[in-house]
């Protein structure tokens, strides 16, 4: 029979697992044990529904609405001193359960502390954007267009950032494979060359480590060179390497150890 | 030979020269020499006045979250490598640290200094090649030999550690792999007593210089409003009045037991991140020689692990591979199917040369990471161009993009 | 090759060297090897300091050049991705003819340990390539032999002919 792949995650899955293995959880703390974070969340849910909150690894999780994050952000800058936007980004829960997780990584300088705002949302529903509360988001939902696919409202230039712009496919979506789909297997030969300089240039050759020695079109081995395309015997005549002609180049001096004065001291 | 034929489209640029509106697009990149590596910018002129920046990344988008996402830990170590890899080591720790705080294990001290060690000398490395690159783009030859000379000795250091000049992979989850090599201190100790000396050299070189002086002062100046805004970290926040150093506010490691100033200034300007970046370099001096006496503190009192002892995630030192069954077992594991860290998200921030680096992990307890996210200090260091270019001239460019000090292979991960 | 001697210094003569068209062409491109600056990645950074103070470059007479028109060989110094790839293209055509190509660091080479979708397996696929140099990141002694041989195999060949094509393309 065969293995059944999933098609909704095709990342790499590790080849086994104990069937009673379960996984243990980073201990999450009550958000009261930390005077200021319980502090700052009151005055969060005071305006703001907040769906769940705890501490992990000293840093303060939030999650809340999705409409929310526009006002959330703005308090939390204005209100609350967490000035900087360290990172944002999302997560894809596609396969289990179609939505995607959004973060948003925020530090307060004077308060010396961290914490993550996330929501949830939809598959196809666009978040909103926070590029007019902190410019580093423009960026950032840019990046996030280009690799899950989710736009951002009213973002003034949505378009992707580290991939071309004719470029098709989210690469971090779980169903995108590492090594690409054919669209991107042939990217460059499409583009440079024409389709038609498929047959010719011939598909990526992913294995990193093949060598083939008989292959005189792509491998020299070396001391033993041949013209491209040359049939390998294995009698080839050995090729000798040295660093000059014999005689030495011309115009120029042979060097000569014992004239020469040899620095044994890196340090000087 | 006629030229091969190709399919490529001339430039948009180079058909629309000149637009109705007297504006000049300029394309600069993506291989431009001093763009630093692969950086295209799309510039809107007014003759010799920039209206518009457009910065275009992602030339070197090599895709490393998502092959994280298909790699189990350690083998992503090598791959941090090549992040920001003027200061390899840096990138190594981030990725250690966080998951070190994920799985919760306790690094012994002597690796901890070790790691520092590697640390501060990276950074002095990235200052070294950031000083060197800028001071070229700005045309002083001499700088940047001088440099690149100092910078060759303490890729000799790092050498001897590891083996590797440019990618390290120096660390490892759970401490350091080796033990410094016996010459390590010394060589160490005579570059430090040489350095003063050489950055008085480029100092004398640079700070009264004319040139140098009309090219950076009261050029490229950020806001504290806007490096905040712009999520800046590192010096060029430093430089824009933010006295906020994560090794100081948040230590890790050791840093809490060090002496070390904090330089800021609060111009904002392109001199104010050069006298930034050279008074980092004296203080991070300064936490070199205090490491090597912590050093020597643990060899008096023979603390001599170097790995954490945590058998779930975490093989046992080689001895006890080689002659004890359950470690032999246990190391096989780890190095075939990889740890499994607990069900969790930590974010982790460390002071990289250039800014905050930071590494976001969502692990769902297999042994691939479910998400990794790269925070990259120089993402948002050329993001800032986009405000920060406008009303400035063609030759500025190239100083502002020289010291905000931006790395590709973190910028497009 | 057949040299008259003559000991222009002292004796005020003509310097008179006789050789072949062939030999001194040669001579002269393979010792004024103009590489463009072409630092991709990683890779770059061990490009710029095979140029610096410790392995100085200018020895070979290889000289740096920002500009494709200038430059004789090019030195792929880093991950070449697919968003990249069209530039490495026009900045090859750019070049004037002869022109050679090393490939340095195994992304270069084959894509290296980004075995991506953004990454292009081997610069190869795009431009010919004459030297492949190993390592991620070869060392500068590496870039130093691979332009030690690519002299040698720019001396061994004729000057006048045109180069082949290196492509099938
Ligand atoms: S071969 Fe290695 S060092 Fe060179 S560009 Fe690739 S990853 Fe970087």
């Amino acid at each position: 029979m065969r293995a059944y792949t999933p098609k909704d995650d095709v990342q790499a899955k590790s080849y086994y697992t104990d069937r009673y293995y379960v996984a243990p959880q980073v201990p999450k703390q009550e958000v009261e044990t930390d005077e200021v974070f319980a502090a700052d969340l009151a005055a969060l849910k005071a305006k703001f529904e907040v769906k769940e909150s705890f501490i992990q690894v000293g840093q303060m999780v939030v999650y809340i609405n999705a409409n929310d994050i526009y006002g959330v952000l703005e308090f939390l800058r204005d209100e609350l001193t967490y000035t900087q936007l360290s990172e944002m980004s999302a997560i894809d829960w596609l396969a289990k359960d179609n939505t995607f997780e959004i973060f948003y990584q925020m530090l307060s300088m004077t308060k010396r502390k961290r914490l993550r705002i996330k929501f949830f949302i939809n598959k196809g529903e666009a978040v909103d954007s926070v590029e007019s509360l902190f410019r580093c988001a423009d960026w950032s939902e840019r990046e996030m267009f280009d690799m899950f696919g989710i736009e951002a409202n009213n973002h003034p230039f949505m378009k992707r950032i580290l991939l071309p712009y004719d470029w098709q496919g989210n690469p971090l979506l779980k169903t995108y494979p590492l090594e690409g789909d054919e669209f991107a297997a042939w990217y460059e030969v499409d583009k440079i060359y024409g389709k038609e300089a498929r047959d010719v240039i011939g598909p990526e050759i992913r294995d990193t480590a093949r060598v083939d020695r008989y292959d005189s079109e792509r491998f020299a081995r070396l001391g033993f060179e041949v013209p491209k395309g040359t049939e390998i015997t294995g009698n080839e005549e050995p090729n000798k390497q040295d660093y000059q002609e014999e005689g030495g180049v011309f115009l120029v001096k042979k060097f000569t150890k014992d004239a020469s004065k040899i620095i044994d001291d890196p340090q000087r | 030979m006629a030229q091969v034929k190709n399919r490529l489209t001339p430039f948009f640029e180079n058909i629309t020269f000149d637009r109705e509106d007297n504006e000049l697009i300029l394309n600069f990149g993506p291989q431009h020499p001093s763009a630093h590596g692969q950086l295209r910018l799309m510039l809107h002129l007014q003759q010799e006045q920039i209206v518009k920046a457009h910065p275009d990344v992602g030339y070197l988008h090599r895709g490393m979250e998502k092959m994280a996402e298909n790699m189990i830990y350690n083998e992503f170590m090598p791959t941090t490598d090549r992040m920001d890899y003027i200061a390899s080591s840096s990138n190594n720790y981030g990725f250690a640290l966080a998951v070190e705080k994920l799985i919760d294990v306790e690094v012994p001290r002597r690796a901890k200094v070790i790691r520092m060690m590697l640390l501060e000398i990276n950074r002095l490395m990235s200052h070294l090649f950031w000083l060197a690159t800028t001071a070229l783009d700005i045309g002083a030859m001499t700088v940047f030999l001088y440099a690149f000379r100092e910078r060759e000795y303490l890729m000799d250091i790092i050498e001897g550690y590891c083996g590797a000049r440019l990618t390290h992979a120096a660390i490892r989850i759970g401490g350091v792999p080796l033990d410094i090599q016996d010459s390590f201190i010394t060589q160490l100790r005579t570059f430090l007593d040489k350095l003063p000396a050489n950055i008085k050299d480029y100092e004398d070189l640079l700070d009264t210089n004319r040139i140098w002086l009309m090219r950076m002062e009261e050029v490229g100046t950020i806001s504290t409003e806007m490096a905040l805004s712009w999520g800046c970290t590192g010096p060029m926040l430093r430089a824009s009045g933010v006295q906020w150093d994560i090794r100081k506010e948040e230590p890790y490691e050791l840093y809490d037991e060090i002496e070390f100033n904090v330089p800021y200034s609060d111009k904002g300007d392109n001199f104010a991140r050069y006298r930034v970046y050279m008074e980092e370099m004296r203080e991070t001096a300064k936490i070199l020689y205090q490491t090597i006496d912590m050093y020597e503190e643990t060899v008096k009192n023979g603390q001599t692990e170097l790995m954490a002892h945590a058998p779930k995630y975490i093989s046992a030192p080689k001895l006890d591979i080689m002659t004890q069954n359950y470690s032999l077992m246990q190391h096989f594991v780890l190095v075939t199917q990889g740890m499994r860290p607990p069900v969790g998200e930590v974010y982790i921030a460390t002071e990289s040369p250039k800014g905050e680096l930071g590494f976001f992990i969502n692990s769902q307890g297999g042994p691939y990471p479910y998400r990794l996210k790269l925070r990259a200090p120089s993402f948002w260091h050329t993001g800032i161009l986009t405000d920060l270019l406008p009303g400035h001239y063609i030759p500025d460019v190239v100083s502002i993009i020289g010291t905000t000090n931006i790395v590709f292979g973190e910028v497009d991960r | 090759m057949a040299q008259h001697k003559v000991n222009y210094t002292q004796d005020g003569g003509l310097p008179v060297a006789l050789t072949s068209i062939d030999k001194i062409v040669n001579w002269g491109r393979s010792n004024s090897i103009w590489a463009l600056t072409y630092g991709l990645a990683c890779c770059g950074i061990e490009m710029m300091a095979s140029g610096a103070s410790r392995f100085d470059f200018d020895r070979y007479g290889t000289i740096f050049r920002a500009s494709p028109r200038q430059a004789d060989v090019m030195i792929v110094a880093g991950t070449l991705t697919k968003k990249h790839a069209e530039f490495i293209k026009r900045l090859y055509d750019q070049m004037t003819e002869p022109r050679w190509v090393i490939s340095m660091g195994s992304c270069a080479n084959t894509g290296g340990m980004f075995n991506t979708y953004a990454t292009v397996q081997g610069c190869d696929r795009v431009i010919p390539v004459d030297l492949y140099l190993p390592g991620c990141a070869p060392r500068p002694e590496t870039l130093q032999y691979g332009v030690m041989l690519l002299q040698k195999k720019i001396r061994a060949n004729k000057a006048g002919n045109a180069q082949k094509p290196k492509r099938l393309m």
